[in-house]
């Protein structure tokens, strides 16, 4: 391998394989991808500063709109976080259609991920199926919430709004047509030639890289690598529920689709499960408009839909306006991952690995801490937030 | 002076390069509302009616836009590769049967020299991506420099054993031979038109072969750095290459324009339109190969079972006689 075959094949911010603004230099040798580098903070938007500036029920709104697509898994953080900071006892009403929302969710972004992965490796037919029925879980949220993108259904102390027997019973006939179309793109991704001919052994994460640098999501549980949120760390009620977490070993392209076929059945078990258990009560308790926490700082973690997403609000006891929110998104953790995946793999397949580990760059790019060209390894203890958030503070005066 | 004249005509209208260029636009249009029904999609539907002016639309707004040229470029061929890639897809159509069962232009072994041209095309799309000098041109003109050695040979021996069948190097004797032995050679040579159909649509560019363009790996590949008029020429060109490769098949595998009843010309329109439908039938069902797995795939299957053919056509010969 000389150094002079080897020449720089820049993608991005702007390409047709990226659905936000992010930028990859591949060292390319002939069709061969040797190195990558990759450069963020293309969609800072500057919202964990705005946060501060706003009152604690302000923030939900904004938060919501963090990323399009995990909407709902943001406001739902953001409402945990809230809920142990107010103290407030959330009605078992509340959390379970907290869970149902937050599974639709996984059901709608997985199919969106699944379509744009045939659209990807050039089968615009399985994009188009796949997309199609995705309207299917779109039009349930917007029964449940009245909104399509951002349902704003998640507020400290419980939901907006209330589940009845009617939607009920339309959200099951939806979630039978999910199942059995989710069963046969099982069969597509599993079997057809040639599909697999793109997934398989493209893209290899092997377990003991994903567990150094801290992959999450499917992505992990696609190399072998047992993390899950709902099941470490239960929230909402999914302690109530019984789901399988979905592990893979191949670590290829080929299981990250398959993690996230069966994530999608296993995601209408669980909606199905809701339905059946939905308890009787309140649906929210009554919460001041301009709460006002003790001096307290919370951190709170949801299983995403593209992995773990970890918020720390911190109140300093004396305003209505939190101290400090801080967010990191799974992309971040995803990013690393990839260039490790992407190396000694051909350029045809970038387009292919990328979104194997659903990149959501917008999600990403609040953050302002972390230098991904390092490659740098670290653990996100209470103790480094707190002093990521002090010097954040300090810096930006 | 007025056999010339016809002549003239039947090259530059009827049924030459005007008529080519409309039925270009038709089964594009074609193409796209058969891919989109398949895909759970409408399709063209707004420009004329059921959208069948949206290729000519496309056309005529794709030639009005402004054309840039790179500075890094190589002008002269920048400019006139989409020129001769029209040109090219043009003339090599006229050698195939339309209008009567004689083609405008024949002699005997222009099977060789249509078959050449058509390798001149990728010549064209090569030299196209690498004029542009840009990264992804270059990207995309090395693949399709490449995916010709996929399938250039499989193509020219499953075409040339349709030759031995009709026993001449001549495309219109190949559609003649079609008629006196009252059969189309696809039931004779089943193995041979798979072969031929998959190379023409890896020729083609099309789904599951359109490595060269890849939209969603190089953004285009050789087309990327085009636009306005020349972009619109290629658009026509590759347009012009589905009429070329439709009427290739089905003079060589359907029969050519024989058939009862209707005149030549009308055959020539359903069997072609056949033939783009299975094109476009494989453009729906499959996901893009990559280049590595195209050039494996030409040589272990494809370039073996057109020999086969081949050889199973020599020995039916030999034993038929």
């Amino acid at each position: 391998m000389s150094a002079h075959n080897i020449f720089d094949l820049i993608v991005g911010p702007q390409h047709p394989m990226l659905k936000e603004p992010e930028r990859f230099v591949f060292k390319v040798e002939g069709e061969y991808v040797v190195d990558v580098e990759p450069r963020i903070g293309y969609a800072h938007r500057g919202i964990e500063k705005a946060a501060e500036n706003r009152t604690f029920l302000q923030i939900l709104p904004l938060v919501e709109r963090v990323c399009g697509i995990c909407s709902n898994s943001h406001t739902l953080c953001y409402t945990l976080a809230l809920d142990e900071l107010l103290d407030l006892e959330v009605p078992p009403r509340a959390q379970y259609i907290r869970t149902l929302v937050a599974e639709l969710e996984r059901i709608h972004s997985h199919m969106l991920c699944l379509g744009v992965m045939g659209h990807e490796m050039g089968f615009d037919s399985l994009f188009m199926y796949m997309w199609r029925d995705r309207e299917i879980v779109m039009d349930l949220l917007e029964l449940i919430s009245g909104n399509r993108v951002n349902y704003a259904m998640n507020i400290p102390g419980g939901v907006r709004r209330d589940l009845n027997s009617e939607t009920m019973d339309k959200i099951r006939k939806g979630l039978e047509i999910l199942e059995k179309r989710n069963k046969y793109y099982k069969k597509v991704f599993s079997e057809d030639p040639t599909v697999l001919k793109r997934c398989a052994d493209v893209g290899v994460l092997k377990e003991s890289v994903a567990k150094s640098l801290n992959a999450v999501g499917p992505t992990a549980r696609a190399s072998n690598y047992k993390t899950d949120v709902r099941k470490d760390d239960p929230y909402v009620a999914y302690d109530e529920m019984d789901f399988q977490m979905i592990v893979y070993d191949t670590c290829d392209v080929y299981a990250r689709n398959l993690v996230r076929v069966d994530e999608i059945i296993e995601a209408i078990n669980i909606c199905k499960q809701v339905l059946d258990k939905l308890p009787q009560g309140d649906y929210k308790v009554k919460v001041p408009p301009f709460p006002k926490p003790p001096e307290k700082e919370v951190i709170s973690r949801v299983e995403a839909l593209r992995g773990e997403l970890i918020y720390y609000v911190k109140a300093d006891g004396k305003s209505i306006k939190p101290y400090r929110v801080k967010i990191r998104t799974p992309t971040l953790l995803n990013i690393m991952p990839f260039c490790e995946m992407v190396k000694g793999n051909y350029i045809a397949d970038i387009p292919v690995v990328l979104e194997s580990i659903d990149p959501c760059f917008c999600c990403e790019d609040r953050l302002a801490f972390v230098d991904v060209r390092t490659g740098k390894r670290w653990v996100w203890s209470l103790e480094q937030i707190r002093y990521l958030a002090e010097k954040g503070r300090l810096e930006r005066g | 002076m007025d056999n010339i004249l016809w002549i003239l005509f039947q090259a530059l209208v009827f049924p030459g390069a005007l008529f080519l260029i409309l039925l270009a636009f038709f089964y594009d249009w074609f193409d796209r509302k058969i891919v989109a029904r398949m895909q759970n999609r409408v399709g063209p539907l707004v420009a004329g009616r059921i959208g069948i002016l949206q290729p000519f639309y496309d056309f005529v707004k794709l030639v009005a836009k402004e054309d840039i040229t790179p500075a890094a470029a190589v002008r002269p061929l920048f400019t006139t590769m989409p020129v001769m890639a029209v040109a090219i897809a043009v003339f090599s159509i006229l050698f195939v049967p339309m209008l009567s069962h004689e083609a405008l232009l024949h002699f005997e072994g222009d099977m060789v020299l249509v078959m050449t041209l058509n390798t001149f095309f990728s010549i064209i799309v090569f030299m196209a991506g690498w004029a542009a000098m840009g990264r992804f041109g270059s990207v995309g003109a090395e693949r399709a420099a490449t995916q010709l050695m996929g399938y250039e040979i499989p193509e020219f021996i499953s075409a040339f054993s349709v030759c031995l069948l009709a026993g001449s190097l001549s495309i219109t004797a190949v559609n003649n031979a079609q008629a006196q032995v009252g059969i189309p050679f696809i039931l004779l040579q089943p193995l041979g038109f798979v072969v031929f159909l998959v190379s023409l649509q890896a020729e083609l560019e099309k789904v599951p072969f359109d490595i060269p363009e890849a939209k969603t790996e190089i953004v285009g590949g050789w087309l990327a750095e085009y636009s306005g008029k020349k972009l619109a020429f290629f658009k026509l060109a590759e347009e012009l290459r589905v009429v070329f490769g439709a009427a290739l098949m089905a003079t060589l595998f359907f029969g050519g324009n024989h058939g009862p009843l209707l005149p030549p010309i009308a055959w020539f329109l359903i069997k072609t339109t056949i033939a783009v439908f299975i094109i476009s039938t494989f453009r729906a069902v499959a996901a893009r190969f990559r280049i590595d797995q195209v050039l494996k795939g030409g040589w272990k299957w494809l370039t073996p079972l057109a020999l086969l053919q081949v050889l199973i056509t020599y020995l039916v010969f030999l034993v038929v006689g």
